[in-house]
């Protein structure tokens, strides 16, 4: 069958309906009675019977009220009461074996059609019906039946009569919403959620079915029970237009505007992404996430947004593959067996309908049995792992952060690179890298807290970052935390905190272009060239200080709107420098004044006597760099020196 | 009440379905439905549909037939003007038997049709008539 294709999704929905109806036979065959008064049941009086094909069609009298209370001998058709057709297949007539007059019990969820141009409704999927008996009479007559067999009159059905598809009176909506109308009878019009009789809640525990049997338009009334296994925003690209004011988007909070997104599962293995509100910032995500994840909640009045494939949604497949698939068991209190089933291949993306969102979360209840936590691994075992778009997990410390530069690319679709150790990294002499890089692309939505911590320097929770091709990337469904989280499984993951100073790897032959390293050597030559120097104010840093009109000889701040007395003097200064870790390559450092102390007093000297020779020959000692880029011809590393976080 | 049920019932269902399918490009509400009628050929005509399997071949004169690739390879021959299907299973389930409406690639047609999922091939006169012969050379 075609992976998430329409055969497959029917072949779930199947399975599931055939333990049910069996779970229903059994019961009625011994001899558990049902009772009728839930609402949502049919209650029918048989009149007349015929077969077509396999199924069998009986003409029916729809009672308004369970037949006990009528006298038994009551057999004239009352023309008020509505016909009906109803449909058994062939399975349900052998289990009923029903004759004239006999009186039925339709069980939810059965469904009801209503044929243009035909007077009679008619009702289907009538898997959990059950023959109800009056009295004594009614038993003892049952049997003597039972042992006789009737004769039904088949139809046979021309093959000349073809299906014509397309409406020559198209109404539209009115139409479909008339001939689609679920379970609920006519005569009862509470809205109260199907409830069949077998479910041992009442609420509905499939997604699958709910999609089913309340069409696109959305379910307003049915609820369906799931567990959150994440919490996480999205950008939102919709509605980001009506935000702006102008031309000028409404960066407020940090950036983008997002959708709070849920990703839930059934007890029965069917995923779902739930699209809930839109949020202004992603402030409060922590919260949602440590408040909602693992637990059941109930959905209602949400609408399908998207049917979706394994091919086209990889990303969002990849954390559902986070989930190994189970089965629940086959006892009672049962136990969720891991299977060797695949993974599931399609899954609905839902969200809210017009406004009216119905997710209430039992915060107080336990943890679902059927979360999955993220399994936090230590940076050295990501590093090893072998496939690509695997989700993973992890606690680390960022050394530096590098904002895109691009000025053609507008502020909210940057993308940013960090930098990030932890004590499995530095612990190692050999063999791994010390630090390792991880970009956080625009669709990856921060928090106005986090991106505070990222220039701060802080360690931060890396929850379902993507590793593949060697590189972790934070993507969409990557959340960024300051705190781990409560229920995390760490798998024997060392996540103690860094003891001592952070240490690099040294520059080498190695060393990759977009990394970070350290660096020493010596002086062989400057880059007089682009050498300057600036003064700069020392209450906010402004670079761009401007003459005082007053006094020629002062300088003047605008964005502190005073003299500045003792201006800060700030120099760039490419070096060239020669490294024993790397002989063969041509080193250029870009050094900042007031960064290094040995810079300062070197640029000094150098500014001073503008003699390059005063540098020349001069140590410099383990800088920490960002390598812009490496070439080969000429063999060429080009760096600026920067400062770790 | 003489008149049968079936083809209505039939014929309703698959025009919800290709409402639903025109107004959202779903068509996942009537799976069940479909199951309950069609029974067991409900899965393999919706697999048939998922492989986009179904192809109408259309003649200059406007004569129509369809051509359905079965799971086995084999390509089977269905009219447009009334029910009927070169494959073993239509001639034993429908025509001997009356157990079934449809074979399955006669549902897969209707699903087809109704999803937009129906290839078009556009062939000469000689080439349909040739197909139509070809069947009864089969049979024959």
């Amino acid at each position: 069958l075609c992976r998430g294709g329409l055969a497959e999704r029917l072949c779930r929905l199947q399975n599931r309906e055939r333990s049910a109806i069996s779970f229903w036979r059994h019961q009625c065959l011994s001899g558990d009675r049902i009772p009728s008064d839930k609402s949502g049941v049919l209650i029918v009086k048989i009149l007349e019977i015929f077969e077509e094909c396999t199924i069998q069609v009986a003409i029916c009298q729809q009672l308004e009220q369970s037949p006990a209370t009528l006298s038994p001998e009551d057999a004239v058709i009352n023309a008020e009461e509505p016909i009906l057709k109803v449909l058994f297949t062939r399975e349900t007539a052998a289990h009923l074996k029903s004759r004239p007059q006999d009186v039925i019990h339709i069980y939810p969820p059965w469904q009801k059609l209503l044929i243009q141009n035909a007077d009679v409704p008619v009702i289907m999927n009538t898997y959990f019906s059950q023959k109800v008996l009056l009295s004594e009479h009614s038993e003892a007559r049952e049997k003597t039946y039972g042992l006789t067999k009737m004769l039904i009159r088949k139809n046979i059905i021309s093959l000349a009569q073809t299906f014509r598809l397309d409406d020559v009176n198209d109404k539209l909506h009115q139409e479909s919403s008339d001939n689609q109308v679920p379970c609920a009878p006519q005569t009862h019009k509470n809205g109260d959620s199907q409830r069949r009789p077998l479910a041992l809640s009442a609420v509905n525990d499939s997604l699958l079915e709910m999609v089913e049997s309340q069409g696109a338009v959305g379910w307003r009334e049915v609820q369906v029970q799931v567990v959150i296994q994440r919490v996480y925003c999205l950008p939102a690209r919709e509605g980001y237009r009506s935000h702006t004011q102008g031309n000028k988007p409404l960066l407020s909070n940090g950036g983008m505007f997002c959708r709070l997104c849920l990703l839930v599962q059934d007890a029965y293995g069917m995923f779902s992404e739930v699209q809930l509100q839109s949020l202004s910032s992603t402030d409060g995500i922590e919260q949602y996430c440590r408040r909602w994840e693992g637990k059941s909640c109930c959905l209602a009045g949400m609408k399908i947004l998207q049917r979706t494939t394994r091919g086209r949604a990889l990303g969002l497949f990849s954390l559902i593959d986070i989930v190994p698939v189970k089965v629940p068991g086959q006892s009672q209190d049962s136990e969720m067996m891991t299977t060797n089933l695949p993974p599931p291949s399609f899954c609905y993306i839902l969200t809210v309908q017009s406004g009216e969102i119905h997710v209430e979360v039992d915060e107080e209840e336990q943890i679902s049995n059927l979360y999955q936590p993220p399994a936090v691994h230590g940076l050295k075992e990501i590093l090893r792992i072998d496939g690509c778009n695997e989700r993973c997990s992890f606690w680390g410390q960022v050394l530096y952060q590098r904002l895109q530069t691009k000025h053609s690319v507008p502020i909210d679709q940057r993308e940013m690179l960090l930098f990030v150790t932890d004590s499995t990294l530095q612990n190692v002499a050999h063999g791994i890298p010390k630090v390792v890089a991880v970009s956080v692309t625009a669709s990856c939505v921060l928090s106005m807290e986090i991106t505070e911590a990222l220039s701060a320097g802080s360690q931060l929770f890396f929850k379902d970052a993507l590793w593949g091709n060697g590189r972790i990337i934070c993507v969409e469904r990557t959340v960024l935390l300051l705190q781990k989280p409560l229920l995390c499984s760490a798998a024997g993951a060392d996540l103690s905190e860094l003891t001592g100073p952070v240490r690099l790897d040294e520059l080498d032959s190695t060393t990759q272009a977009s990394s970070i390293c350290a660096l020493r050597g010596t002086v062989v030559g400057v880059n007089e060239s682009t050498a300057f120097s600036w003064p700069t104010c020392n209450r906010c840093g402004n670079g761009k200080l401007e003459v005082c009109p007053q006094d020629r000889e002062l300088l003047y701040c605008n964005q502190c709107s005073e003299v500045v007395t003792a201006p800060v003097l700030k120099m760039q200064l490419e070096v060239f420098l020669s490294c024993p870790s790397r002989p063969q390559s041509t080193v250029k450092v870009k050094v900042w004044h007031e960064i290094t102390m040995f810079v300062l007093l070197t640029m000094l000297l150098f500014l001073q006597t503008y003699e390059v020779q005063s540098v020349l020959g001069k140590e410099v000692g383990l800088l920490s760099c960002y390598v812009h880029s490496i070439t080969s011809h000429p063999n060429c590393v080009a760096l600026e020196e920067i400062v770790l976080l | 009440m003489d008149s049968c049920t079936l083809p209505g019932v039939a014929e309703e269902l698959l025009r919800e379905i290709r409402k639903a399918f025109q107004e959202t490009s779903q068509a996942e509400m009537f799976s069940c439905r479909l199951k309950f009628i069609f029974g067991p050929s409900a899965v393999p005509a919706l697999d048939l549909v998922d492989q986009r399997s179904v192809t109408r071949l259309r003649s200059p004169s406007g004569r129509i037939l369809y051509q359905v690739l079965g799971s086995s390879g084999k390509l089977y021959t269905c009219y447009s003007s009334c029910h009927f299907c070169t494959c073993p299973a239509f001639g034993f389930s429908v025509l001997q038997k009356s157990e079934s409406l449809l074979c399955k690639h006669i549902l897969a047609v209707y699903l087809s049709q109704a999803m937009g999922a129906c290839q078009e091939l556009a062939v000469s006169e000689e080439q349909l008539t040739n197909i139509l012969l070809a069947e009864e050379e089969d049979e024959g």
